[in-house]
Formats: structure tokens, C-alpha cells, sequence
């Protein structure tokens, strides 16, 4: 899981190290005669210090290029491109570059949210999963397993979309389609 | 795909279709750009739109939409009439090409060239630089499946390769680029409504071997069921769903009700043709459910004002798993991180809805010791593993996949070859794979190959023979190192002994009864491969497919032609009265007025690199919407002095269906004066009404746009029922 970071110097970890020499000389031509300390032998490396790396797998489209990502107790700190991924060699589209602003975006929902009389209402996983599972139950019994339609999704693993057509099996219904069929 | 991404390295010729990569998977678009590079490989494309792709190619040809058949018959004849076909290919491997060549007689060069638009001599040059380039790679995507006869389109692309012997050879194939970074995965798993996963379909035995599978009384997932006949029919698909709601007629084609509920899991459903039906079917539901990591915009779209639910799932860096590429490569997809907020990953979600609803013991009986006792996801990958022999997923195992994705470096991207410990497996073990310890099939139906390494005949699907001639290949078209030289059925329990194979009467005891697909020993598999068989057989491709309503592809018109002339002699096909559980109208709907009179521009819509689907996801990102932020209508100066709009201004397109949207025009000459290039990622605005403030608090995307298919129109696949969002038609005015 974690990428190899001993040995070579690649060109991207050159630059990194180039800018970082190239703001420590500039500041050092002011001279205001402040102190700067010097960065330590583990921040010059390529990671964090404590920080690892995974591997994973661009969530855009079907290409499935290789990402790099830099993590620190338990925070996504940088990304990286995977220049010696098989099939993306390095490339990323803008899309796959953004992974990481993707995943830490300030809108995302952040919580169960269920609308009451038309206005928004934050609510509790167990209050929603509730109703949702009494309204799916009572639907069944009364009209029976083919008045709910499930879509599944092109968005998540094999693991989880096996699961999702596993649901609907045991559910009662073949009303179960995803985006293939776009 | 047949063949993968790197593969396209090896082509001579490369023949784009429907299919925009430069934009769409700019990452694909690099290895064709290899393969022009390094050995100067000719670039076809044919597209309606002079596309980013296009400005690549060295031959581009521009048809009108919805005309890909008769373009591809075009170049049939040509074949046929050069001689430029692989006679030994078609002697040994197909059937039913007699059939394909009698229907291409008709689409003489000057006739191409009146129903495509697409100049005789383009068609003969585009013709004559594929066909004699050996191999050539034939790659299409959306644009030839979002047609009433999409599933034409992608008939003929097969044809076409067959008959230049371009099928199961390096640089050669059919190669689709698919959307979404799992559709292959979630196609394989069988998220369909008209198929179990591994497309194992939806008959009484797909459904023992299932249960017993799941560890289940058959008679107990039966009794699930409203009946056994609605176990055994397809289900309403994504694209006809809508009308399971609101045509209450449709309730007799699923056990008499219609449909409720919505329980919608990571699907952008504005992609679909006509969102404001789509609107009418969210607001008439009792209850509508959405699971995603964002909101779905179809929650804004709706004006509903109860039973609204948004549950909000972990992202797929939050959990982890198995993801399968466009080329049938499986990567292990690691968790970066833990679900932000109060985000839960969908098969949690999934699991606790079971519990609830009293199925949740069931539910999970096939993972771990089988008491709830199990390590998500590795078990359920190894539930899958020991489930779906269909496409060879038994070597999917989730040690063997994790090992490749930590070891990315080690392959090759030309051959997907390992090096060192990767050695003797393909990246990603493409299917199929057949047992733990097989190398994976980077290029389908390859006979150079023995089948321990990947190679492979085609599948013998459909019976021994076919009005008396023999569905199984010839003498001389076995995979390398097969004990049997010519075709061979596939294998069974009964036969496997007749193919020369030898069983111990253990053996012979465990796989009595059993097929390649069923058979839970693994026996027939291992002693097939060792033999250098094919588990599947091994069998011709047929060309024609009899239980089709075409069973030789046919050109017809779009249901909404720009070409009303043409109606008569190329009409499309009779209603369907339960088409996935819905009447759906085509010839009806073809001839109810004539819609060019009243809408007289093509609709051409496509993705822009932005963005993806419905662009929930990649709207709220605020570079990904500073790049690209507002929805457009590209139209040709021609076709603005002529409606009097200008570049900038503002525009009002409506649709067949009465939809409408306004957007901003955009001069451009990519696109014909009667054209109008929709990108179709945009949601949040609707009919001119920005809805922004419909969002909960703190989860509003940073762009918003109108939603093209506000303005496609009415049309599914005869076959598939995919939206026929291509060949829409619409009418443009001032704003």
C-alpha cells in the first residue's frame, strides 16, 4: 500500500526541494535580520514525517488512473500523481486532479437530512432509517415488492454493488437498474 | 472493451465512433495519440460534431445523427466489393455473414451519402485506410448507444471488425469507453433489471444457483416475490422507471401496482432523457430516497414537500474495494480515509436497512462463517469469486487484486504483462480469470494464446447449429496448445469425457449434471484449462441474432427525424406494449406529426472534460467550476444571423416533449447550421429559474446550469431501452 520513497530522485520531488531551497535564499538575500530556522532533515524528504502513502484509484471515469495519496493521522495532506501507474503513467485529467478538493469539499452532505412540510430538516440516522424502513414495509405489504424501484450505482465497488442487487433480490423485485443503461 | 487502454499502442488504424475521449478520458486519448505517434497510425473518426477528438483525426467524417448503420453498411460493401475481408477469419469463426451482405447491397456510396450527409468519397477514403490497415481498433461509446437502435450500432461495430479478422488480435477489437469509473463493475455485478450478476439472467435455474450461492432456500427467495413470473421478468430500467409512475397503465406489466417508491443509490437521474418527467415522477411518489455524498440534484429538481429523504454516503476514497476499468481490469481501490461528517458507506447503509426490515441474517449469510462473523469487503470479493463463472471471476481474489494495485509499477502498459513477482498475470487479471492462479485476459478471444495465459475462441451461447449449419469454429481455430483443434461445445459434466479429458469416478461423481457455469468444484474449469480448453466452448460469433426484432442490424430513422423524407422507407419499429415493464411508443411516436416542421435543429450533446454525469460531484468542486461554470448552447453563426441571436446572447430551446431551457449561445463550427451542441452536465437551473436556494443549507454546488435533457426527447432502445437523448430534435428562439 505504501509507495516506495527511498532511492531515486524523481523530478517532481527535485522541484519541490528547488522551491523550497528558492524561498529559503530569497528570504535570506532581505536579510531583516530575523532567524530562520533551518528545515530539519525529515522536512526536506519527500513526505511528511509520519505521513504514508496509498495507493488508490481515481472515482471519475472508466480509465482508472492511478492516485497517490499523502495521509497523516487520519487527513488526506497531498496528491500525487502516479507516474509509474500502468495505465495512466503520471497523466491526470482536471478532474482526477482534484481528488483531494473533491473529497474535502465544504458542501458535502454532511448529515441525514429529511424535508418536512417543504422546508429542510436536519434529522438522526436512526430516526431516518426508521422511516424509511417502516415506509418501504408498509409499501410491500399493501401494494408488494414491485412498487419500489431501486437504482443502483456505477459509482461504487463491486463489493457494494453486488450488495445492491442482492438488496433488491431479497427485497422482492427486479425494479433494480444503474448507469449503464444511459 | 475486448482489448484495453494501452493496447491501443499497437494499432495501425484506430476508427472513433461516437466517442469524444480527447474530452471524455483524456488518459485513453494519450495512448491513441501513442499509436499515431510511434507507428503513425491513421485516426477515422465519424462524428456528427467536429470534436476535440476529431481535430486529432487524420480522416474525419461528419453524418447526420442516428445514421451510423447505414455509414457502416456503406463501408461493408466496400469491403465486400474490394475483397479487403479476412476469409479464413469469416470461414472459421463467424456465422451468418452471408445475411450481413445481403443487406449491405443497398447502401451504394451515393446512397450513404443521402441519408448520412457524409460525402461518397470520405466514405470510400475512411473505408479503404481502415480496412487495409492491419490491425485497426474500433472504439465508440455514448453516442452509438443512446439511439432507438443503439443496440444496432453496437452490432455492426463487431461486424465490421470480424469481417477484417480484427477480433481477438493486439491493437485490433471493439473497445467501448465507458462512462462511470465502475459502470463495467456494476454492469458485471448485475445492478440490471434484467439479469442477476454475471448475467446469469433471470431463469428458474439463474435463480437456484443464486440461492444456493447466498446459502438460501431457493423457495424462501421466491416467496420474496409477489410470484415467480415477476421473479423471472425484467424490472423497469433507469431510463423507463418514470413511467412506472406516472402512466398508471404500466401497473399491469408489474404485479398490478405502480411504482411508489424511489430508493435511488449514487445515480445522477438528470442524465436521463426528459428530467421533467422525471420531475412530475419525483413529485407523484410517496416516498423518494437519496444516498449520496452530495446532493443529488434530482432533490432540488423536485418540488415535493414530504418523504424526501438525503442519506449522505461515504465517497469511494472513504471505503474500499474492488474497481474495474473500461478494459476489464480490476483495481483495488484503497481507503484513504475515514468517512467525513456523518457519511456511513453504502453497504453499512445497505446492511442496516436489512436489519430493520428483517432480512439482514439472510441478507449476509454468504460472507464470513456465515453467523455475521465476516471482514468487509474481502468477503463479499470472495463471495463474488466463488459466484460468477460467467465472465471468469474466480481468480478475483481480494489478496491477488490488492498485491497488483501495491505493485502497479510492475506491468507493462503496451501488454499489461507483470514483471518480477507480478510475472505470468495480466494488470488487474482482466476476465476473464479462470481460476486463483490465472494470468487474467487482456485481449478477448485471442486463439494465438493458450487459455492458461489468456487466450480464448468465442463462446458457444447459442446452441450447436443454426438452420443447419454449425455455431461451433472451424478446423484450425483453437486457441494455442488445445488438445481439441477445431470448435468444441461448451463444457459440461457430461461431455467434458468426450473431449478426451479423463475424470477419476470421484470426479466424474462431483460435476454429474453440472456445466462450466455451475460447477461449484472447480473441476470441470482447471481439468478444461489444463486440457487448453475453454470452459465456454468454442464457437463462431454470429452476426445475425434471431430473437432480436432485427436480427440482421437495420437502419431507421430516429424517431425524431430531421429527415421526414426518409420515415417511409426506414421506419422505425412497432410499439412495444411491455418494453422493462412499460408500453413504449416508437413507430407511433415516429409518425404522430411531423416533428421537423416544428423543431427543425439536431440536438448533439456530449460531456465536457470538467465534468462528469450529471456533474453533482464535479460542480461542487470550485476549480473544477472555475474552469468551466456555465451551461452553453454552441450553434453555428449561420443558424444565429438566421434566428437573429448573438454570440453571448441569450437563447430559448425547446423540446419534442415540452421541455424547455435558456441558456447562453455560444458561436462555434463545430457543429452544422442545423445543430445545437448541448453539454449535458449541468443541473440547478430550471427553466430559467436558478434554484440554488433549494438546497439544505451548506450543500449547494459552486456552478449551475440548465439540464439539457430538459429538451431530449421521448425514445429508448428497442432492445435495451436506453434513452435516445441523441437524436433529439428542438425549435430555438431569442430570449
Amino acid at each position: 500500500m505504501t509507495a516506495s520513497t527511498t532511492g531515486r530522485l524523481g523530478r517532481r520531488s527535485f522541484l519541490k526541494l528547488g522551491a523550497v531551497a528558492g524561498v529559503f535564499g530569497a528570504t535570506g538575500a532581505l536579510a531583516s535580520g530575523e532567524a530562520i530556522r533551518p528545515a530539519s532533515e525529515a522536512e526536506l524528504k519527500e513526505a511528511f514525517a509520519g505521513s504514508k502513502k496509498i495507493k488508490t484509484v481515481c472515482t471519475h471515469c472508466s480509465v482508472g488512473c492511478g492516485v497517490v495519496a499523502e495521509v497523516k493521522d487520519g487527513v488526506w495532506l497531498r496528491q500525487e500523481v502516479a507516474q509509474d501507474h500502468p495505465i495512466s503513467r503520471g497523466g491526470h485529467c482536471c478532474k482526477g486532479a482534484d481528488m483531494i478538493d473533491k473529497y474535502r469539499a465544504t458542501n458535502r452532505l454532511r448529515y441525514p437530512t429529511e424535508k418536512v412540510g417543504g422546508k429542510w430538516k436536519r434529522t438522526s440516522w436512526d430516526d431516518a432509517m426508521g422511516k424509511i424502513s417502516s415506509k418501504l414495509t408498509e409499501l410491500r405489504d399493501t401494494y408488494g415488492p414491485d412498487s419500489v424501484m431501486f437504482l443502483g450505482s456505477a459509482k461504487v465497488s463491486n463489493e457494494q454493488a453486488y450488495y445492491i442487487r442482492k438488496f433488491a433480490a431479497m427485497f422482492g423485485t427486479n425494479n433494480i437498474d444503474h448507469q449503464a443503461r444511459i | 472493451m475486448t482489448n484495453h487502454l494501452g493496447d491501443m499502442q499497437n494499432s495501425e488504424a484506430i476508427i472513433i465512433f461516437g466517442a469524444n475521449p480527447a474530452a471524455n478520458h483524456p488518459i485513453a486519448m494519450q495512448h491513441i495519440l501513442a499509436a499515431k505517434e510511434k507507428k503513425n497510425a491513421t485516426i477515422i473518426v465519424i462524428d456528427p460534431r467536429y470534436s476535440r477528438t476529431a481535430a486529432k483525426s487524420d480522416i474525419y467524417c461528419r453524418i447526420r445523427t442516428g445514421t451510423d448503420i447505414a455509414f457502416m453498411y456503406g463501408m461493408i460493401r466496400l469491403i465486400r466489393d474490394n475483397k479487403w475481408y479476412d476469409k479464413k477469419f469469416l470461414n472459421d469463426r463467424v456465422y451468418g455473414i452471408e445475411e450481413i451482405f445481403k443487406e449491405c447491397e443497398q447502401y451504394t456510396p451515393e446512397v450513404v451519402e443521402d441519408i448520412t450527409g457524409c460525402p461518397k468519397e470520405i466514405l470510400i477514403q475512411a473505408t479503404a485506410a481502415y480496412a487495409k490497415a492491419k490491425p485497426g481498433c474500433l472504439i465508440w461509446n455514448q453516442g452509438w448507444t443512446q439511439h432507438t437502435i443503439g443496440s444496432s450500432n453496437t452490432r455492426m461495430g463487431p461486424i465490421i471488425q470480424l469481417l477484417l479478422g480484427n477480433m481477438g488480435v493486439e491493437g485490433g477489437g471493439t473497445n467501448i469507453l465507458r462512462g462511470h469509473d465502475n459502470v463495467q463493475g456494476g454492469t458485471d455485478m448485475g445492478c440490471l433489471a434484467d439479469t442477476l450478476p454475471g448475467y446469469y439472467g433471470l431463469a428458474e435455474g439463474s435463480w437456484k444457483y443464486f440461492s444456493e450461492r447466498w446459502k438460501l432456500d431457493y423457495d424462501w427467495v421466491k416467496s420474496r416475490f409477489k410470484s415467480k413470473e415477476m421473479m423471472e421478468a425484467k424490472g423497469f430500467s433507469l431510463s423507463l422507471w418514470l413511467h412506472g409512475v406516472l402512466d398508471e397503465a404500466n401497473a399491469k406489466n408489474n404485479a398490478g401496482t405502480p411504482l411508489k417508491a424511489l430508493v435511488c443509490i449514487g445515480n445522477g437521474i438528470s442524465t436521463i432523457t426528459m428530467t421533467h418527467k422525471v420531475k412530475e415522477a419525483l413529485d407523484k411518489l410517496d416516498m423518494v430516497v437519496f444516498i449520496d455524498p452530495y446532493v443529488n440534484d434530482a432533490a432540488v429538481i423536485t418540488t415535493r414537500n414530504d418523504n424526501l429523504f438525503l442519506l449522505p454516503a461515504a465517497s469511494q476514497i472513504e471505503t474500499s474495494g474492488t474497481t474495474v476499468n473500461t478494459g476489464r481490469s480490476a483495481q483495488w481501490r484503497f481507503k484513504v480515509v475515514d468517512p467525513l461528517y456523518e457519511a456511513r458507506p453504502d453497504h453499512e447503509i445497505l446492511f442496516d436497512f436489512a436489519k430493520r426490515m428483517g432480512f439482514y441474517e439472510q441478507y449476509t449469510r454468504a460472507l464470513g462463517d456465515g453467523k455475521g462473523n465476516f471482514q468487509w469487503p474481502e468477503d463479499a470479493t470472495r463471495e463474488i469469486a466463488r459466484t460468477l463463472k460467467t465472465i471468469g471471476l474466480q481468480g478475483w481474489l481480494p489478496e491477488r487484486i490488492k498485491a497488483q494495485t501495491e505493485n502497479w509499477h510492475m506491468f507493462d502498459t503496451v501488454s499489461l504483462a507483470g514483471y518480477g513477482p507480478m510475472k505470468n498475470q495480466y494488470y488487474g487479471l482482466p476476465w476473464p480469470c479462470w481460476t486463483e492462479d490465472h494470468s487474467g485476459s487482456p485481449v478477448l478471444y485471442n486463439i494465438n494464446k493458450p487459455v492458461s495465459q489468456g487466450g480464448m475462441g468465442f463462446r458457444n451461447r447459442f446452441g450447436l447449429e443454426h438452420n443447419g449449419s454449425s455455431l461451433l469454429a472451424g478446423a484450425g481455430s483453437a486457441p494455442k496448445g488445445s488438445s481439441v483443434k477445431g470448435g468444441y461445445p461448451e463444457i459440461t459434466g457430461d461431455n467434458i469425457e468426450s473431449l478426451g479429458i479423463k475424470l477419476t469416478d470421484k470426479e466424474r461423481e462431483l460435476v454429474k449434471g453440472k456445466n462450466w457455469k455451475n460447477d461449484n468444484s472447480g473441476i470441470l474449469n482447471k481439468k478444461a484449462i489444463a486440457a487448453g480448453l475453454v470452459p465456454y466452448g468454442n464457437a463462431r460469433a454470429r452476426t445475425i441474432v434471431w430473437n432480436f426484432i432485427d436480427p440482421v442490424p437495420k437502419h431507421r430513422e430516429p424517431l425524431h427525424s430531421i429527415r421526414t423524407d426518409l420515415i417511409k422507407k426506414y421506419p422505425a419499429s412497432a410499439d412495444n406494449p411491455n418494453h422493462f415493464r412499460t408500453a413504449v411508443r416508437y413507430l407511433s411516436e415516429q409518425t404522430a406529426q411531423d416533428w421537423a416542421k416544428d423543431f427543425p435543429v439536431n440536438i448533439v450533446s456530449g460531456r465536457l472534460v470538467e465534468h462528469m454525469g450529471t456533474g453533482t460531484e464535479t460542480r461542487a468542486s470550485k476549480y473544477l467550476s472555475e474552469l468551466a461554470g456555465e451551461m452553453y448552447g454552441e450553434i453555428h453563426p449561420e443558424l444565429g444571423a438566421k434566428l437573429g441571436i448573438r454570440d453571448g446572447e441569450m437563447m430559448w430551446v425547446h423540446g419534442t416533449a415540452g421541455g424547455k431551457i435558456k441558456i447562453k449561445a455560444k458561436y462555434g463550427y463545430s457543429v452544422l447550421p442545423d445543430q445545437v451542441f448541448l453539454p449535458q452536465n449541468f443541473s440547478g437551473m430550471w427553466q430559467g429559474e436558478h434554484l440554488g436556494d433549494r438546497y439544505p443549507e451548506g450543500t449547494a454546488p459552486h456552478s449551475y446550469g440548465e439540464n439539457s435533457n430538459q429538451v431530449t426527447s421521448y425514445g429508448y432502445d428497442q432492445q435495451t431501452s436506453c434513452p435516445e437523448t441523441k437524436c433529439s430534435l428542438v425549435r430555438i428562439e431569442k430570449a
